[in-house]
C-alpha cells in the first residue's frame, strides 16, 4: 500500500524516463554480484520499492530479461540504469542514483558479499548476505532477498 | 601486466570491445551523472586512445555533457564507457573487463557530490570535481608539450 507522504520521484538522465516510487523502508542496499557488478559499471545500490512504481506515458523503459527470476530496467536512450525487478513478485528495486532526492534513505545491506572483489570494500555498519542466503531467503518468500526494504525487514 | 589487452563486453554480449588499461588502477566517480547513470558510484579505469569495439556492436551514446559521451549497450543498458568527444579518450567501466582482476583501487573523485550515506573503506587519493578537472588539464598541457603540438 503506496504511503503517499512517503513516495518519492526520480529519472533517468535525459530525462525520457520519470517515475514515482514509495520506498519500503528508508534503506538502500548494495548488489556485488557478477551480474550487477558488470551491468552497472560500478556498485549497484538500490532501494526495495515493492510493485507500484509508476511510470510517465511513453517512457521509453527497456528491459532485460537477465535471469529466469528477475529483469533489469534501464532508458533506452541514455542507458541510464533504472531498476531490478523480480518476477515472481513484481517487485522493484529501484536505482538510488535515479531518486531525484535520495536524502534520508540509510545504507543497511550488501548483499552477495562473497561475491564482492577484494580490491574495494565499504567502511558503512551493513547487514551482509552471501548469495546463498539471498537465494535461500528468496525461495523461502518471494518478497524477501531483495537488497533493501523487503517485507523481512519491516517484520524484525 | 598494465600494458597487456584485454577483452571485455556487456552482459547480453552485444557489445565486445578490448582496451589496454594505462595502469593496472582503476578510480570511483561519485558525480551525480556517474550516480545516476550506474545505480552507484561508477568503477572505471582509464585506457586512453586503446579501446577497439568489435563490428556490430549494439552501442548507444548518450552526450552527458559538453565535453563527454557515455556509450551502453542498448540490447541490456551495460554501462560501458566515458569518451571524451573530442579526442580519443576512454575511461572503461571496470567490470566490463571478463577479467578484472589485478586493479588496485586508487582513487575517488568528484568526492564533493558523494553523498553522506556511503564512503569506501579503502585509502584512496580523493579528487573534488575541480581539482580533477585541473589534474587533467595539466596532464593534456603536459602531453601537448611533449608531442610539441597541441590536442584537437
Amino acid at each position: 500500500m503506496a504511503r503517499g507522504a512517503d513516495a518519492r520521484t526520480g529519472g533517468c538522465l535525459c530525462g525520457a524516463v520519470r517515475f514515482t516510487a514509495t520506498p519500503r523502508q528508508p534503506h538502500f542496499g548494495a548488489c556485488h554480484c557478477a551480474m550487477c557488478r558488470r551491468w552497472a559499471g560500478g556498485v549497484w545500490m538500490a532501494v526495495g520499492c515493492g510493485p507500484d512504481v509508476s511510470f510517465n506515458d511513453s517512457a521509453p523503459v527497456a528491459t532485460f530479461s537477465s535471469s529466469k527470476w528477475a529483469e533489469r530496467g534501464f532508458c533506452a536512450k541514455c542507458g541510464t540504469a533504472l531498476f531490478y525487478r523480480l518476477r515472481d513478485s513484481g517487485h522493484y528495486q529501484m536505482a538510488l542514483g535515479a531518486f531525484d532526492d535520495s536524502s534520508g534513505l540509510t545504507f543497511t545491506r550488501q548483499i552477495f558479499i562473497d561475491e564482492k572483489p577484494d580490491s574495494y570494500a565499504f567502511a558503512d555498519d551493513t547487514r551482509n548476505l552471501t548469495g546463498a542466503e539471498v537465494i535461500d531467503g528468496y525461495l523461502a518468500d518471494k518478497s524477501a532477498g531483495a537488497i533493501a526494504g523487503t517485507d523481512e525487514e519491516a517484520r524484525r | 601486466m598494465a600494458d597487456a589487452r584485454r577483452q571485455g563486453g556487456c552482459l547480453c554480449g552485444a557489445v565486445r570491445f578490448s582496451a589496454i588499461p594505462k595502469k593496472p588502477e582503476y578510480g570511483a566517480c561519485h558525480c551525480s551523472i556517474c550516480r545516476k547513470w550506474s545505480g552507484g558510484p561508477w568503477l572505471a579505469v582509464d585506457c586512453g586512445g586503446s579501446v577497439v569495439v568489435e563490428q556490430g556492436a549494439k552501442m548507444g551514446a548518450y552526450s552527458s555533457s559538453e565535453w563527454a559521451e557515455r556509450r551502453f549497450c542498448t540490447s541490456c543498458g551495460t554501462a560501458l564507457f566515458y569518451k571524451l568527444k573530442d579526442q580519443d579518450f576512454f575511461v572503461v567501466s571496470l567490470e566490463a573487463f571478463d577479467d578484472a582482476q589485478g586493479f588496485t583501487f586508487t582513487e575517488e573523485v568528484c568526492i564533493d557530490e558523494k553523498p553522506a550515506s556511503y564512503a569506501f573503506a579503502n585509502h584512496t587519493r580523493k579528487m573534488t570535481g575541480a581539482e580533477m578537472f585541473e589534474a587533467f588539464a595539466e596532464a593534456q598541457e603536459d602531453k601537448a608539450d611533449r608531442s610539441g603540438k597541441s590536442d584537437g
